[in-house]
């Protein structure tokens, strides 16, 4: 009975952090639902401008020492900064009926954000603040690791800021018509353009903070993060059905869970590998995904 | 030399596995499963010529066989999705096979030392040119047999009804179908002969570098693979052997000079690249400017 209860604690335990950590993978998710719900288009550039506006971060604080809000603000902008690049180089000349030049385009993108981000920090890992890491909440046999509750608050309240912008003011409006019928916003006197940088840039924002959490609760920034966390953002958006902000969050915090299951159960080799196989089949028997609509063209 | 020959091999295994991913474009289908086919196509026919010690010819062979029929069993379900979602449908499977091979161990002792698949220090000691005394020319000629091979067939299909059909599923799956395609056959077919294409370019690629590391068939593998068709254009196969003499050639060997900054160029030249030709590389308008320079008479009717 008493390994019972061990094993019950520890699971338990384990899900939880897996929970906590999932809000980065959410917010990262709902960067690509966004600009996808915008424009139906994959910017694959978005989590390496994400995690290069974590950089911009990191710099603030070792240039100038700048306090935990500055850090993340800092984050922000240059991530959005970067969106509204990547939207500028990448997507507004590409005729918009032609999918796979833009998808290639933002390809591009990715390699050379990567890249100038290897050139300055010269390729090694940097140690990013951890933030609230001596604090830790003891809940009966239980214990939450503070600087993932300080993650977790924020992805929630960064959704809640963004929800808010999208649903009530005139720029969520002119931004949800665009993803709509962009001949039809087009026609009501919204600058489809604008509206779509606009778009990128919030998303970025969002990508700033999830680089800078991320960051925050792995204790390091490294390039090596690039792929994989670009990966599992499209993972996310996919599995929350493309363009629905509550099913990226969903399916962000279920990703994060279910690795530290696998992680639990079968060890870090094998994770990843019953993650994707848990994906493959999620995808085949439900194709557009957790809350997706149910488009069979495209 | 070597240095060249190891350039042009490496051209040729990639227009290979560029022109996997072609196959799947064509009918709309942007697959990143084709790092997965080139990794199970390379581990399969190492393991063949190392514990087995078949011959080369039958280890490829058998590798395409294997490569393909796994395609095939992923054509299908993969077909309940489309767009997006079969990207990440088939990143899943790409990842799924890298952590199996990253997983496998299967090691046998022969001559005294222990050969094959170990896991995480991945997978030494391909020797099958080597002990056989090829010339490191002999190999070129022979990958590069295989890849005209490959590209004449293609080059050929696409002229006929095959190209024709192909391309009208990519086009427009609706239509197709109500013009009595069968979808559901040839997307699963084009699947099926992508796969064989990818395997027969991981046989080569395991035999030529002759160490095999998980680390190979990730994710930026299979966006290379897709990257080549759409930077050279669909409009013929030519596009995608431009596109890898782009890449592989002029911005990963020839800006050697360039150092570090190689990189970044890479990045931006592929930016400017889609910003300009759209379709591609090598579209209509080149092909019309080369057919004019070269002075060929176009056929009517081919805009």
């Amino acid at each position: 009975m008493d390994d019972f209860w061990y094993e019950f604690v520890e699971v338990t335990q384990t899900i939880t952090d897996g929970l906590l950590f999932g809000s980065t993978y959410a917010l990262i998710g709902i960067g690509f639902t966004l600009i996808f719900g915008a424009m139906g288009k994959l910017n694959m550039a978005y989590a390496g401008a994400a995690l290069a506006g974590a950089y911009a971060g990191l710099a603030a604080f070792v240039l100038v020492k700048a306090p935990l809000v500055v850090v993340f603000g800092v984050s922000a902008v240059a991530a959005a900064l970067l969106g509204y690049a990547i939207y500028f180089t990448c997507f507004r000349f590409i005729p918009t009926h032609n999918h796979l030049a833009a998808l290639m385009a933002s390809v591009g993108g990715l390699f050379f954000i990567d890249e100038v981000v290897v050139h300055v920090t010269r390729g090694s890992p940097l140690t990013f603040p951890s933030m609230f890491d001596d604090i830790y909440f003891e809940i009966g046999p239980f214990g939450i690791r503070g600087d993932l509750v300080f993650v977790f608050i924020i992805g929630l309240l960064s959704t809640g800021v963004l929800l808010y912008i999208l649903f009530k003011t005139r720029l969520g409006l002119a931004t949800r018509a665009v993803a709509q019928q962009d001949i039809a916003a087009r026609l009501c006197g919204i600058g489809v353009h604008t509206t779509n940088s606009v778009t990128f840039a919030i998303a970025g924002v969002l990508g700033g903070i999830a680089g800078a959490m991320t960051a925050a609760a792995v204790g390091v920034l490294s390039p090596v993060m690039t792929v994989p966390l670009t990966v599992k953002g499209i993972i996310v958006a996919v599995l929350g059905g493309l363009g629905s902000i509550p099913g990226a969050i969903i399916a962000g915090l279920f990703i994060g869970g279910f690795e530290n299951v696998f992680l639990y159960f079968r060890g870090i080799d094998e994770r990843d590998m019953y993650v994707v196989a848990l994906l493959f089949l999620f995808l085949v028997f439900r194709p557009n995904g957790l809350f997706g609509s149910t488009i069979t063209r495209d | 030399m070597d240095y060249y020959l190891n350039l042009i091999n490496t051209i040729g295994i990639h227009t290979l596995l560029g022109l996997s991913a072609y196959l799947l474009i064509l009918t709309g289908q942007v697959s990143m499963a084709q790092a997965g086919f080139f990794g199970v196509g390379a581990y399969t026919a190492a393991i063949l010529t190392v514990i087995f010690q078949w011959s080369i010819l039958s280890a490829i062979g058998a590798a395409m066989l294997v490569a393909g029929g796994l395609a095939f069993l992923v054509g299908f379900p993969a077909l309940r999705v489309r767009g997006l979602m079969l990207v990440v449908a088939t990143i899943a499977f790409s990842e799924f096979a890298r952590m199996f091979f990253y997983n496998l161990r299967w090691q046998v002792v022969r001559d005294g030392t222990e050969i094959g698949p170990n896991g995480t220090m991945g997978f030494a000691e391909i020797r099958y040119f080597n002990n056989n005394g090829w010339l490191n020319w002999e190999v070129t000629i022979f990958l590069w047999t295989f890849v005209v091979v490959v590209m004449a067939i293609i080059w050929w299909s696409d002229r006929t009804r095959v190209g024709a059909v192909l391309r009208a599923v990519g086009e427009d799956e609706l239509a197709a179908d109500s013009t009595g395609i069968n979808v559901t056959v040839v997307k699963v077919a084009a699947m099926t002969a992508g796969g064989v294409v990818a395997g027969l370019a991981g046989s080569l690629y395991a035999h030529q570098v002759t160490d095999l590391d998980h680390h190979t068939f990730t994710v930026l593998l299979a966006t290379f693979a897709i990257a080549y068709p759409i930077l050279g254009g669909l409009t013929n196969v030519f596009g995608t052997l431009v596109a890898v003499v782009f890449i592989q050639g002029l911005l990963v060997e020839g800006l050697r000079f360039l150092g570090d900054w190689r990189m970044l160029l890479f990045g931006a030249l592929i930016i400017v690249a889609m910003n300009f030709k759209p379709m591609g590389l090598f579209d209509n308008q080149t092909i019309r400017i080369l057919q004019n320079a070269l002075g060929i008479k176009r056929r009517g009717g081919s805009t």
